[in-house]
C-alpha cells in the first residue's frame, strides 16, 4: 500500500468546496520554514500510527484558510500575518481545515490516514517534524490564492515509513 | 422543527448551520452539542426532529451517541456529517440506525438531497 500524493487540482477542488469560495493554485518553491519564517505543520498518521505525511502552510495561508472557513474578516488574517502568529480563533478553524484535508490522501486504494497533531505557526515545532518537512522527494508545493483573502503557500510532503 | 447539530468544532457547526440555510432549511430551530454525550442529553431534553452529527468527537463519538439514542427507544432521524466517508463507515452508520452520511467538504446541494428525505423545507 502507499500514500497518495495529491495533485494541485485536487488541492484546489477540496479547498474551494471547503472554504466556499474560489481558489486558484499555481506551482511554488518548496517551503523552507525556520525561525524567521514560521509555518503550521499538520502531521498525518496511518492506521499503524506511523507518520505518513505532512502538510505545511506558511503564516499567510494558515491565516487566510483559518479566516475564510469561518467567514472571519480578512483584516484578522492580515494582523496575524503581521505578527507571524495565529490567534486562537484562526488556529481552531485551521485545525478543522487540516482535518478535512486528510481526504486529499484518500484516493483509490491508497492508505487510510488521519490527522494526528497540528503544530500551529508561531509555536514550537519538534525537530523531527521540521526535518521531515524539509525533505525533497515526494511532495507537492503550491501557491494558493483564496478569493477575498489572499495568497499563501502549501507543501504536502509524503514521509518514508 | 428542531435540528440538533453535534460537532466538537465550532466553525464546523457554523458551516453546517449555514449550509442548512443555503439548502433551503432556514427557519428551523437549531440546538448545538460539542460532543456525543451532550447530543444524547439534548435528544432527551430537546426532542429534535433531526440530528446531524460528526463522527469523531471527545467524550463520546457520534456512533456511540447514536447507539445510546437508539437504545433509549428514540427513532429521531440521524445523519452523520463527517470528514471521512469510507464504505466501512457508511455500513457501520447504517447498521447503527443512521439515515445517511455526508462527507466533508459538502455542498448545499448534497444537504438538500439528503435532508429532503427526512425533513420538510422551511415554509
Amino acid at each position: 500500500m502507499s500514500v497518495h500524493l495529491p495533485a494541485p487540482k485536487e488541492v484546489r477542488d477540496l479547498l474551494a468546496e471547503l472554504l466556499g469560495r474560489q481558489v486558484e493554485i499555481s506551482f511554488a518553491a518548496p517551503l523552507a520554514p525556520g525561525p524567521e519564517s514560521p509555518a503550521t505543520f499538520a502531521v498525518y498518521v496511518d492506521d499503524y500510527l506511523r507518520v505518513s505525511a505532512l502538510m505545511v502552510l506558511d503564516v499567510p495561508l494558515s491565516a487566510y484558510a483559518g479566516a475564510a472557513i469561518g467567514l472571519v474578516p480578512p483584516n484578522v488574517a492580515t494582523n496575524a500575518i503581521r505578527w507571524n502568529v495565529l490567534p486562537p480563533l484562526l488556529e481552531e478553524n485551521l485545525r478543522e481545515v487540516l482535518n478535512v484535508m486528510v481526504n486529499l490522501f484518500h484516493a483509490g486504494d491508497a492508505d487510510h490516514l488521519r490527522l494526528h497533531v497540528v503544530h500551529p505557526a508561531g509555536g514550537a515545532v519538534p525537530q523531527d517534524v521540521l526535518a521531515r518537512a524539509l525533505t525533497l522527494g515526494q511532495r507537492t508545493d503550491v501557491s494558493v490564492d483564496v478569493a477575498g483573502y489572499g495568497r499563501g503557500t502549501l507543501s504536502v510532503v509524503l514521509v518514508d515509513r | 422543527m428542531k435540528i440538533l447539530v453535534a460537532d466538537d468544532s465550532r466553525v464546523m457547526r457554523q458551516i453546517v448551520i449555514r449550509t442548512l440555510r443555503q439548502a433551503g432549511f432556514a427557519g428551523h430551530d437549531v440546538v448545538e452539542a460539542e460532543n456525543g454525550r451532550q447530543a444524547v442529553e439534548l435528544v432527551r431534553s430537546e426532542g429534535p426532529d433531526l440530528v446531524l452529527s460528526d463522527w469523531n468527537m471527545p467524550e463520546m463519538s457520534g456512533l456511540d451517541a447514536l447507539s445510546v439514542i437508539r437504545a433509549s427507544g428514540s427513532r429521531v432521524p440521524f445523519g452523520f456529517v463527517t470528514s471521512e466517508g469510507t464504505e466501512d463507515m457508511r455500513a457501520r452508520a447504517a447498521a447503527a440506525g443512521a439515515q445517511f452520511l455526508i462527507a466533508k467538504p459538502f455542498t448545499p446541494e448534497v444537504f438538500a438531497a439528503q435532508l429532503s428525505t427526512v425533513l420538510p423545507p422551511a415554509p
